[in-house]
Parts: structure tokens; sequence; C-alpha cells
């Protein structure tokens, strides 16, 4: 699990991470989102022990990281931004090299994790290949690999799928998924797709601040201060619209396209769809379609996170 | 191991891995090539030129190559890792600075003693040279390889705190070159300075050390000196990576 209470880091005059508190249990999977600057590098990096906070304490598997950083580490994977590797080893000597860091000092257990890790995050058919020589695609998957080279109980990543093309996005999401059963995990990152196809939750952070936090579509619920509900009905204009109005809970009614649509809004919380759908069998006016407008997470974030 | 200094395990593995960067790279190759040559002109110029098989050149001149070599050596050492990142990885790892900082730095001490056990060769030639009945002062010989060997060590402890200023490979060398030069220049200097401050820097400086090993005089005093350096050199390196990190 990790535990942020009020995380704190200042660069000069400018507060780059500002109270942070969060709480992930154990096995849960947290998208850490955010415009860029927004301060999630450096609060991983006061997570992972390599700054300092200047306020408050962060927590790792039941350990203070301020106090017992080392301890901490042996117990986490992380993923840097931008992925740095050793661009002159081989992709199988990095993977010793990096377990060798980790004080996997045994030969023979060593070469089986390394085995493991190349099984696992599909590095076989780069086996030999210079880690300088090797696709982003394949960097990425390295990165993760040498992360979890020790199979630590917490994994933080740092953008792990920036620059990569669609088809690298989607495998090295599939890597994530299958660790997500076995690992605690914290994923920053700015692309919001990604968070809603690999998360449980999400926090979003802006101006080293945290925004909002929960599932995704619960943050979606909760920004939305009222329901829109789009109904393409197929009635007398002036009579549909004058019913829906009179629904118990409508607010208001407009046809925004002449002819069949319609947009009921009504307070957040209420669902009309089931009424709807009522009205229009007992008035014999077929449904063509009815759908119930969701804030996307883009909205959500784009609305947490603009510029005032 | 939780409160010692250093982890032997990861030391081991960066002095290796630093090992290993050197000889993947031209630059180290080309550096070698330099020292073997320069230092092999310095051993055999004395021998052709006057017929006396002595090393006061070399123990005179080579403090001022190795200023020059070492800093090539050590620039990329720190700087090249914070420079493409690999260095928050080191840092994120389960890893006292200490380890970081003696793993590099004994990567680099063991490629330098070799290359001076190298220069061994040198000396068995000019063994042959030299007519049994003379012989070779080996005293000598031996002592001008310590000093040379122990000056590397010292330039090279400077170098790496030179690698850890920034991550810049150039602004590494120049530091690394302009330290070096002052430890030989002060000892140059210390019979024109008065008083205590000539005495002070015929202490700093390397000349009156390398002049007593290269005459053969194993001296306490000149091995403290010489740990001093790389002891200071090295916790300086330490204190600049934690400082690194606020």
């Amino acid at each position: 699990m990790i535990i942020a209470k009020n995380l704190t880091k200042r660069f000069g005059g400018r507060t780059a991470v500002d109270h942070v508190s969060f709480d992930i249990p154990q096995g849960q999977v947290v998208g850490f989102l955010g415009p860029n600057g927004a301060g999630k590098t450096t609060t991983m990096r006061l997570l992972t022990a390599y700054l300092p906070a200047d306020e408050g304490q962060a927590e790792l598997a039941g350990l203070s990281v301020s106090e017992q950083p080392l301890e901490v580490r042996r117990r986490l994977g992380y993923l840097p931004e931008d992925n740095p590797l050793w661009e002159d080893l081989e992709l199988t000597e990095a993977l010793h090299f990096a377990g060798r860091l980790r004080g996997l000092s045994d030969d023979a257990a060593r070469a089986g994790r390394v085995k493991a890790v190349v099984k696992s995050c599909g590095l076989r058919r780069e086996v030999g290949t210079k880690v300088g020589e090797l696709s982003k695609g394949y960097r990425q998957r390295l990165g993760l690999a040498a992360a979890i080279i020790h199979d630590p109980e917490i994994l933080i990543l740092d953008e792990p799928t920036s620059g990569l093309d669609p088809n690298q996005v989607q495998e090295v999401r599939g890597l994530i998924r299958e660790l997500r059963s076995q690992k605690t995990m914290l994923i920053s990152t700015h692309i919001l797709p990604e968070a809603t196809a690999t998360c449980d939750r999400v926090i979003i952070i802006n101006r080293g601040r945290i925004v909002a936090d929960g599932k995704p579509a619960e943050l979606a619920g909760n920004m939305a201060d009222r329901n829109r509900l789009h109904v393409e009905l197929r009635g007398p204009q002036g009579e549909v619209s004058r019913a829906l109005a009179a629904l118990p809970g409508a607010a208001q009614v407009s046809a925004p396209a002449a002819g069949e649509s319609f947009v009921v809004e009504s307070p957040a919380g209420a669902d009309l769809r089931e009424e709807v759908f009522r009205l229009a069998v007992r008035a014999d006016w077929p449904i063509l379609s009815l759908r119930q407008e969701r804030l996307s997470l883009e909205e959500v974030f784009r609305a947490l996170t603009k510029d005032p | 191991m939780k409160n010692a200094l250093f982890q032997s395990h990861a030391v081991k593995a960066l002095a290796g891995r630093t090992l290993r960067w050197y000889f993947d790279s031209p630059s180290a190759y080309v550096t070698l090539f330099v020292f073997y040559l320069i230092i092999g002109y310095l051993f055999s110029a004395p021998l052709f030129l006057v017929k006396a098989a002595s090393l006061r050149g070399l123990a005179e001149f080579a403090p001022l190559l190795l200023a020059f070599l070492v800093p090539a050596l050590t620039m990329g050492l720190l700087a090249d890792e914070l420079k493409s990142g690999t260095f928050e990885t080191l840092a994120t790892l389960p890893l006292e600075d200490w380890d970081i900082v003696l793993g590099k730095y004994l990567g680099f001490a063991a490629l330098h003693l070799v290359c001076v056990a190298g220069l061994l060769f040198y000396v068995v030639v000019l063994d042959l040279c030299v007519s049994p009945a003379v012989g070779l002062d080996w005293g000598e010989m031996l002592g001008t390889l310590l000093a040379l060997a122990l000056t590397g060590l010292a330039f090279g402890a400077a170098g790496l705190f030179a690698s850890s200023l920034g991550r810049t490979q150039v602004v590494a060398f120049v530091t690394a070159f302009l330290v070096c030069f002052v430890l030989f220049l002060l000892g140059k200097s210390a019979g024109l300075l008065p008083g205590s401050l000539g005495t002070a820097a015929e202490y700093l400086g390397l000349d009156s050390h390398v002049e007593t090993l290269s005459k053969g005089v194993l001296d306490s005093r000149d091995l403290v000196y010489f740990a001093s350096l790389v002891f200071a050199f090295l916790y300086l390196t330490v204190q600049r990576l934690q400082s690194r990190r606020s």
C-alpha cells in the first residue's frame, strides 16, 4: 500500500507539490492524472525517496519513506519518466545488472528471474540486442522488466506509455493488466483513455494539489451538475415536448434539431429513462434512440485542470 | 547491512559495470594509447639519450600527463548518468550514495592500476637492456610505478567529484584538470613561497611525495597523503550527490 500525508515540495518559491494526501490499499491500480507540470513526477520522486519532502510523510508497504528509504526501495519497482536505460548493455545484461544492484546476488536465482521477466514482458525476440538498438516499445518493456526483476509489491510507473504508437500502447497496457492482480500500482499519465482502461481509481492533480480522487465513472457523475437525456422519438413534436416536460423530475425539454430529437434535462442523480419508455409505449410513439449523457473522463479532466 | 556505509554486492556490480563501460568506448582506448605512448617515450628517452636507466624524468613529468589523462577517463563517470537520466534509476535503487561513488571509483581504479601494472613490461625491457654488472635499481623502478599509481588514484577521486558537479562532461574534465594541475603546481612552487606557506605547499603538493616514492623510499606519510586525497574527494562526491537530491 501507498500512503501520502500532506506531501509538500517546494523548488525555490514555487510549490510543486502542495499538501498531497492519498491512501492506496494493497492491490489497487491507481491512475495519477494531471497536465504537464502538475506535480506528478515530483510526487513520484517523493514517494521513491529520490527527493526529500519539505513537509508531510509518505509510507510504502508500511515503511516510512524518509526513515527507511532503502527498505522502501527494496519493495518498490520504479519506472522513471522517459525510461532512462544503460544503452551500451545487451538486453539480458541490463536485466542482470538491475538484478545485481537489487541484491539478487545468487547467480542461479537471478538468471531465473531474468528468464521470467523476459518471458512475461515479451522480450524474448530481442534477447541479444543492445539496449540502444531497441525500438521504443521494447525499451519500455525492458524498463518495466527491470522494475519488476525483484518481484516488488509496489510499482510506480511514470508515464509508461508516453511516446508509444497505439499498438505499443496496447502492448504495454496489456502488460500492466497482467501485473495488476499481484501489485499495488501508481501509474502517472496524461493520456486519459489510458487511465479508464487500466485503473481502478484515478487521482487528478493540478498545480500541485489533488483536485479529484475516485473511480473514473464516479468522478464523471460527481462533476455533472445535471443529467441530460437524449431522446429520439417519432411523434407530433409539440405534443411530445409537452409530455416529456410533464414527466416527474424533468426540468427542461428542448428540441435542438427540428424533428424527432429531444433533450430532457433533470437534476443530477435523476434517471428518467424508464419514465420516457413508459410514456412512449402509452402514446404509441416509437423510440428510435435513448441515451443518457455522461461526462467523459476527458471532460472531467478539462474542467478540473483548465487555467482559470 | 542496514547501517553499513556501503553494500559490497552493489559496489562490486557497479565497479564491474564501470570497467565494462570503459572497454566499450573508444575514448578509453585512445586515452590508454596516449598513456603508453608518452610513458614509453619517457622510459626510453634517458636510455638512448643519456644512456642511463633512470626514471627521474618520468616521475617529474608523469603527474602532469596524468592530470590530463585521468580527467578524460573520469569525466563521464557520473556526468553521463546525470545526463542520460540513469542516475535517477541508480538513486531509486536500494543503494547508498557511497555504493554508487565507491562502485564508480573502484571501476576506474581497477582500470588505472591495470594500466600502471602494464608499465612493468617497460621495466622488464629496461632490465634486459641494462648490463647485468650494473643492474637495475628496482627500488626506484617500483617506487616510481607506485607513485604513478597513487597519483592516478588521487586524480581519479578528484575527477569523480568533478563529474558529479553537472551533466556536462567538458565541465567535469576542465574542473578535474584544474584541481589536478593545482596539486601538481603546488609542489613545484613550494620552493618559491616564503616560510610556512612554502611548507604547506610542499605537503599539499604532489612533488615531494612523488619524489620520495620514486626514490624507492616507502614512507607512511606519503601513503597517508594520497589516501587522504582519495577519501576527501570521495567524501565530497557523496556530499554532492546528497545535495542533488534536495
